[in-house]
């Protein structure tokens, strides 16, 4: 009987603990589908539902909202980032992990201090060297910022690298395989967890910066904007009170894709830590 | 749905004025350019004696596409009327091809933008007329050394210009002057009499159980209170500002305003909040502080009850004072580093023209700096015109340096608050934060 | 220290030896870098390596001169134009810009340190070449140079081009930002138009002077602290919030761990800044929170009970220091904890079983499990991750940019130095440079930043991977 009492409090403090974690995300979604476009501030539920701001997001581009070509634009960017940074995380942390050079350990302390300089100062810095590549204004550009300085979020992948046993790689070694083979052949496979994880993060980025992207995107036509940059702009005070809901669709909308992200790749990113592929 | 029905005939009605404003504007300009360009032409260039007309020079040398780059307020009405005004600048100068774009980018943040890259702002761009001292001292600004369609210190009220000049040179086109603020009220609530002092107002909506509202943590409109009575607030040549808000009279008006803010009828609310209070339909808001840009939304909400008049007076000393305000101004202002100085000169004359700014009235509810279009009959109609009017004489030119608002903003909210007890220290306090070096 | 300065003697003892018993090849290769090689058959690395020099050459001198020139002075011709009323264009003088030249006499620079250590480097390489050809030993081929490429050389491979995206996008503009701190970079120098030069330390001693009027110091210690406070808080209220949640989830008397677990990280599928700009909203002084609270009755109860003060709306969620501070902590806890969750969840099930069963046998109490070995064995995987996570929580802008904007400070002498009591040094930065075009002090305080970072980075990692226990977990 007490056990019975125990578990049903456990879960009923889990719901509390879920609901307070939902209670913003059911804010969101309630007010997308809100008829009154500004801000609510008296009534938690819309007094009155409408369909109309997915259908003003998706399909009638104005002067301010121009989403699915925000969609668009992050979407390129956000599918080459990932790929990009993936690749370049893999190299540098196999390079610092499974490889010994004379100039390994300076590169590593020379990383992390980098890593501690606040980037936001040296933006401009940023920008100026993208605008003498004549890349302002262009999602080449804006790939090229995201992605270009990944390779310094190595250090999580390098530790998982570091539990790979020595002992496989040392084996293919003696069969005479080179280190491009290990890499390819048994690291990368053994590093599914891994994988997902830096493909999740990096993919992500570029949906949530804004600061960056606003500076580097000199265009005020909405067409070239990103997401970010374009949901942050209709929380402008002059805009607020006429697309709120609007925002609060493209939020919803905007957690579609990540959500199919991580719905695939959960499995990996939970399972895949846990699988027993880590520790031989 | 009533509601809906309702701002779609708006919308309907907005846009047929638009476009019956348009039309009109359209056969006045086209006719006119030819007579009308060359003699103020002439009359403008001070030490030019070309005998030839400069627009058709200008004409002449330009080969291929004009690239012209526009920023100008974010809100779709105003972008539409933009886009309008484009067009009719397109067809003025129908021998040249042009590729115009125009840009969302609000007026208020527009500084900020341009100062980041300015070789990669737009040739031509709207902003608010308090950062001029901020564009002109990076060099973003082409100043308006010769007018070629009208002249914009004739034409444009003796406020406007001014606010467009920095020591005497005009650096920018007036476009509009009423980006400043006055007194909305519901007239079913609050007689005539009512608004005329704050003493009144408050007493009334307490009797009436409605609420009176205006952003005193907000450093724009701080400086009416304090302005109103008599202090002074200028700004050097440096940039650094000269304040002597700490004296006697200072300190009384603190008081005063410690006094209304702690009235159960006051409340200290941002113009945004306030606006979502309006749109949710149920805001016990009767009067509030604000500007001709939430004209709409606030008539929307009182109806027929709506109407503006100019500040109320304030108890200082135990005399009435009237309570000040700043004037605001929306500018027009040609990129220094534009490619085309010369299309783009031409481009914020014709974008700030008395035609041009009838159209904007009419689609956005913004009065015009033009003194003509200023005093036209349908604008002189607006209440919120007209109380803007009202205001004028107490209103002061927006020219201080940066270093005013932070320090203000929290005078501000610590008075609104009440949570000041020494009011001299904490003007003292204000003061050398308003004062120090600009660097 | 001693082994680094031991580092750089042997470096240029075997540059000289390398010079010294040079032969042709080798000493003409000072000349022309591909020299050695073509000595040696090696003809395609010998004509690589000369294009290099040769471009290197061309770069500096058609690129980086014109800049370096004036790096001593950061240009000299301020901009006049004078406009022609007549024929409407105006003319431009040939002008300096103080910000590009300090830029690219940077990348320039940067271009040289590079070529000379690849230099110096070179020399040696050749001279090693010499050696085996004495020796009568094999010289690689070209084919083969490029094999090792993949096999022991495989780093380089794998190294050069994230290498080459952090120097362009990462240490350039760093260095630029450093560089800064010693000039008058602010809003009466601001280029393309007007020009600003070195200063030498005036700034760093603008930021401790704590008179009424420049109060920067009075701001920059308080910030300092709320900086590192914050970032102690928000990295260990998430982490172990994380650590908690998953353990309750992951408990074997739990249901549905697949459903518990997917409501939370439903949070994480909406971008951050929607997110936080929605609470923003929702917890604003008439925010929807404040709203109710009022309908409620809650925001008049808090009155009487002289917890909120009068002439408040609504309680001050994130608009009073207190309050906000707070509030932005639970915030934080409320974004970072899905992800801690995940992470957790992982590493837990990793626990080796035989260590827990034994504890279990023993007769410890879960609680004793949690602090005896499951926490330890996080922190042994997690460690380092919770420094760079304090790290980075120290330039956390989003969060606290987002959350308290519009918020105005009650302080005035916090007001009188353009911050906030809830300001990290890096928004602090951010406001100095995009409202104010400070850009001169908002480097010195990048600096502090740094500072403040690598010591706690240094303490962290010296105590964390002391020894080089990387090869201990393989």
């Amino acid at each position: 009987m007490k056990k019975t009492i125990k578990l049903i409090i456990r879960h009923i403090v889990l719901a509390l603990l879920a609901l307070f974690w939902l209670i913003p995300i059911i804010w969101l979604v309630v007010t997308s589908f809100s008829a009154h476009k500004g801000l609510a501030t008296n009534n938690f539920f819309p007094k009155q539902w409408s369909f109309d701001n997915y259908v003003q997001l998706l399909t009638r581009p104005d002067t301010v909202c121009n989403f699915p070509a925000w969609f668009k634009n992050s979407m390129i960017i956000g599918v080459a980032c990932c790929i990009i940074s993936t690749i370049f995380v893999l190299m540098v942390a196999y390079a610092m992990s499974c490889m010994r050079f004379k100039a390994r350990k300076p590169l590593m302390s020379f990383m992390i201090i980098l890593g501690m300089f606040p980037g936001v100062l040296s933006m401009i810095a940023v920008y100026f060297v993208l605008r003498e590549m004549g890349l302002t204004d262009s999602l080449l550009g804006l790939i090229m910022i995201y992605s270009a300085g990944s390779g310094m979020g190595y250090l999580i992948c390098k530790g998982f690298f570091d539990t790979i046993p020595i002992s496989l790689r040392e084996s293919a070694k003696l069969e005479g395989a080179s280190e491009f083979t290990i890499f390819t052949r048994i690291v990368i496979p053994l590093s599914k967890p891994i994988i997902v994880y830096t493909v999740i993060n990096s993919f992500l980025a570029p949906w949530m910066d804004f600061v960056m992207a606003r500076l580097m995107i000199k265009s005020k036509n909405p067409a070239d904007w990103t997401v970010a940059i374009g949901l942050f702009n209709m929380l402008q005070k002059t805009l607020i009170s006429e697309y709120f809901s609007v925002f609060c669709a493209g939020g919803v909308v905007v957690a579609i894709p990540i959500s199919i992200l991580f719905v695939i790749m959960q499995k990996f990113y939970v399972e895949g830590i846990t699988g027993g592929a880590v520790k031989g | 749905m009533k509601k809906k029905v309702l701002s779609l005939m708006l919308v309907a009605a907005m846009t047929a004025t638009l476009f019956a404003g348009c039309g009109n504007k359209d056969e006045g300009t086209t006719n006119n350019t030819p007579d009308t360009q060359a003699p103020a032409a002439e009359d403008s260039q001070a030490g030019g004696d070309t005998a030839e007309d400069p627009i058709a020079n200008l004409i002449a040398a330009t080969e291929g596409t004009v690239a012209l780059d526009l920023w100008c307020s974010e809100t779709p009405a105003y972008q539409e009327v933009m886009a309008q005004i484009v067009e009719n600048f397109k067809q003025t100068y129908s021998e040249v091809d042009f590729d115009i774009t125009i840009g969302a980018q609000s007026e208020a943040e527009c500084k900020d933008r341009v100062l980041e890259d300015v070789t990669a702002a737009a040739d031509v761009y709207v902003f608010a007329d308090d950062q001029v001292t901020e564009l002109v001292n990076a060099g973003a600004l082409q100043p308006v050394e010769a007018t070629y369609t009208y002249n914009p210190s004739e034409t444009n009220s003796a406020g406007a210009v001014d606010a467009a000049s920095v020591d005497g040179k005009l650096y920018a086109y007036p476009l509009t002057a009423s980006n400043g603020y006055f007194l909305f009220y519901d007239s079913t609530v609050f007689s005539e009499e009512d608004v005329q002092s704050w003493d009144a107002l408050l007493a009334k909506a307490n009797e009436a159980g409605v609420q009176v509202g205006m952003e005193m943590s907000g450093a724009w409109y701080l400086y009416g209170m304090f302005s109103g009575a008599g202090c002074t607030l200028s700004m050097n040549e440096d940039q650094s500002n000269s304040c002597d808000w700490n004296n006697e009279t200072g300190v009384a008006v603190a008081e005063a305003c410690a006094k209304i803010a702690a009235d159960p009828a006051f409340i200290n609310i941002t113009d945004t909040d306030f606006s979502a209070k309006l749109a949710e339909g149920d805001c016990n808001i009767k009067a509030y502080v604000d500007g001709t840009w939430r004209s709409g939304d606030i008539q929307a909400a009182y109806g027929d009850g709506y109407a503006a008049t100019k500040l109320p007076t304030f108890t200082v000393n135990g005399a009435q004072v009237q309570q000040g305000s700043y004037a605001g101004y929306k500018l027009v202002g040609v990129n220094a580093y534009s490619e085309n100085v010369g299309w783009s000169m031409l481009l914020a004359e014709f974008i700030s023209n008395e035609a041009s700014q009838l159209a904007i009235f009419e689609a956005t509810g913004e009065g015009p700096a033009n003194t003509v279009a200023g005093s036209s009959e349908e604008v002189m109609a607006s209440p919120a015109i007209a109380a803007l009017v009202a205001q004028s004489p107490y209103a002061d030119p927006q020219r201080v340096g940066g270093k005013y608002w932070d320090p203000a903003a929290t005078l501000g909210k610590n008075l609104a608050e009440g949570t000041v007890t020494d009011y001299q220290a904490a003007l003292d306090e204000a003061v050398a934060g308003i004062t120090a070096p600009a660097e | 220290m001693k082994n680094f300065l031991n580092g750089i003697k042997n470096y240029f003892k075997e540059f000289g030896t390398a010079v010294a018993k040079g032969d042709f090849w080798t000493k003409s290769s000072l000349l022309v870098m591909g020299m050695g090689y073509f000595g040696r058959g090696q003809i395609i690395k010998g004509i690589l390596m000369t294009l290099i020099e040769i471009g290197v050459i061309l770069f500096t001198a058609l690129f980086s001169v014109p800049y370096l020139a004036k790096f001593g002075t950061l240009g000299t011709v301020q901009r006049e134009e004078v406009f022609d009323a007549a024929t409407m264009t105006k003319t431009v003088n040939d002008y300096d810009n103080s910000l590009l030249i300090l830029l690219f006499s940077v990348v320039g620079m940067l271009v040289l340190v590079a070529f000379v250590l690849l230099y110096l480097n070179n020399i040696k390489k050749v001279y090693e070449l010499q050696v085996l050809k004495e020796k009568g030993k094999h010289i690689n081929s070209f084919v083969e140079d490029v094999k090792s490429l993949f096999n022991g050389n495989f780093h380089i491979t794998l190294l050069t081009l994230p290498s080459i995206g952090i120097l362009v996008f990462t240490v350039v503009p760093l260095i630029f930002m450093i560089c800064v701190a010693f000039t008058n970079y602010d809003q009466n120098h601001q280029p393309p138009t007007y020009l600003f030069t070195w200063v030498g330390l005036k700034n760093f001693k603008n930021l401790f002077t704590n008179s009424m009027t420049v109060s920067f110091g009075y701001a920059f210690v308080r910030i300092l602290a709320w900086t590192l406070i914050w970032a102690v808080l928000a990295t260990f209220t998430t982490y172990i919030g994380g650590i908690l949640l998953a353990k309750f989830i992951n408990n074997e008397r739990t249901k549905c761990k697949k459903l518990w677990r997917t409501l939370f990280v439903v949070t994480i599928a909406i971008p951050q800044f929607v997110t936080l700009l929605l609470i923003n909203k929702m917890f604003s002084d008439n925010g929807i929170i404040n709203g109710l609270a009022n309908q409620w009755g809650i925001v008049d109860a808090l009155k009487e009970a002289g917890i909120i003060a009068q002439g408040q709306n609504g309680i001050p969620f994130l608009s009073q220091p207190g309050w906000a501070h707070v509030m932005i902590v639970l915030i934080n806890i409320w974004v970072g904890v899905p992800y801690q969750m995940l992470i957790a969840t992982g590493i837990l099930m990793n626990i080796p079983n035989d260590q827990l069963e034994s504890a279990k046998i023993d007769g410890a109490t879960e609680f004793q499990i949690f602090w005896k070995i499951t926490m330890p064995y996080m922190l042994f995987i997690t460690g380092p991750s919770l420094i760079t996570s304090i790290v980075s929580n120290i330039n956390n802008f989003n969060v606290i940019y987002l959350l308290t904007n519009g918020y105005t400070t009650p302080n005035p002498t916090m007001a009188n130095s353009q911050a906030k009591e809830i300001d990290l040094l890096v928004t602090w930065l951010f406001t100095l440079t995009n409202d104010y075009s400070n850009f001169k002090m908002a480097s010195v305080i990048g600096i502090f930043v740094f500072i403040v970072c690598a010591g706690i980075t240094l303490i962290g990692f010296t105590n964390l991977i002391k020894g080089d226990r990387e090869e201990e977990f393989q």
